[in-house]
């Protein structure tokens, strides 16, 4: 039987769909790299600032933490989109409600992107 | 043995706001709730007013919350369900007397997915054939009765009756998946609008409120599939 096919454009609703799913699934591996780093490899009560400075002195790990936070972050924050969307029944409210989230995602996560590198400088001269 | 029940009731002619009336009834075990709400008519208040039709499971026309599990009173026996039991009208749509409510806004939704046969070729001489395996792939969706028992216990739903819900869903995925039709794309585009399947979180509630067993909360899997990956099969 052959694979009946359709063109379905794909929009706004389908992408952030998609976008759960899939960073979902990246989500996991970064997660557990994380938990298995910190509270496994090098334990919790190791963790101080002289650590985290040396951590994120890497460019490996400053690309690992902001990945982390943006996706984390985005995947909450569409989450919290779907949980507003059975409170604001109004298409236009619930558009311009989703522009918000989304800045606030992308201002957080540049806030985030930014001490996570220009922090970790500072702090790496002072050592 | 005796069996109480509480029964929804409003008359907008006359109450303000709905209230409960108590009935105490004679009933067997294997009595079906919809018996006590006959017995309740015929016997203690003719003026009770509820739908029914086939009283076996097959027009879907007595869903109700029974014990606050939508369920059709003709499938509930009274011993599944034990001697005190509430009646109420299904959730999310407009009750309009006792356990009836408005089923226009759930066929509405029903129709905007375009629950019938499509294909434009002229048909064959005989019939369109299909084979057994094609058939299957959507046998489920076929079971469906639209007592709108899933749609009315929908989360989704309840908080925005705008969503097509679960039981349109179902009826769209009876043709979507049936390869002598040809309205999948046009069904698709409808149901991948925001009040479409998006709308569903995998609640499972659906699945728990068929009568008929349907594996909804999957047929809608399905069509998200279908929708993101644009196959059919
Ligand atoms: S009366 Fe027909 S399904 Fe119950």
């Amino acid at each position: 039987m052959a694979t009946r096919q359709v063109k379905i454009s794909q929009n706004y609703e389908t992408i952030a769909w998609k976008w759960m799913r899939y960073s979902a699934i990246l989500l996991i591996p970064l997660v557990f790299g994380h938990v298995l780093l910190q509270d496994v490899i090098v334990g919790v009560y190791e963790i101080n600032a002289d650590y985290v400075a040396r951590r994120l002195g890497t460019w490996f790990f400053q690309a690992y933490d902001i990945a982390l936070l943006g996706f984390a972050f985005a995947h909450g924050v569409n989450g919290l989109r779907q949980v507003l969307r059975d409170f604001i029944h109004n298409p236009k409210t619930f558009r311009l409600v989703s522009i918000a989230l989304f800045i606030f995602w992308a201002a957080i996560t540049a806030y985030g992107g930014i001490a996570i590198v220009m922090a970790v400088n500072a702090k790496l001269a002072s050592l | 043995m005796q069996v109480t029940i509480d029964v929804f009731r409003f008359d907008p002619e006359k109450d303000q706001k709905p209230h409960f009336d108590q009935f105490v009834v004679e009933a067997e075990p294997v009595d079906r709730v919809l018996d006590l709400l006959e017995k309740i008519k015929d016997y203690h208040d003719g003026s009770l007013t509820f739908r029914r039709s086939c009283a076996h499971g097959v027009c879907g026309s007595d869903a109700m919350r029974i014990n606050g599990v939508n369920r059709l009173a003709c499938k509930v026996l009274v011993q599944d369900v034990g001697t005190r039991i509430k009646v109420e009208p299904i959730l999310g749509l407009k009750v309009k007397r006792d356990l009836i409510v408005d089923m226009e806004p759930f066929f509405d939704h029903y129709k905007s997915v375009l629950p019938y046969f499509i294909n434009d070729e002229a048909p064959p001489e005989k019939e369109r054939l299909q084979s057994p395996e094609a058939r299957e792939r959507f046998d489920d969706t076929t079971k469906c009765i639209l007592c709108a028992a899933c749609t009315t216990s929908c989360p989704s739903f309840w908080s925005d009756s705008a969503y097509v819900g679960p039981a349109a869903i179902v009826n769209a995925h009876r043709f979507i998946f049936d390869d002598r039709d040809q309205g999948a794309a046009q069904r698709l585009e409808i149901l991948n609008q925001q009040m479409g399947v998006w709308r569903c979180r995998t609640a499972f509630n659906c699945t728990e409120a068929c009568p008929r067993d349907i594996h909804i909360t999957q047929a809608i899997a399905e069509v998200k599939k279908a929708i993101t990956s644009g196959k059919l099969d």
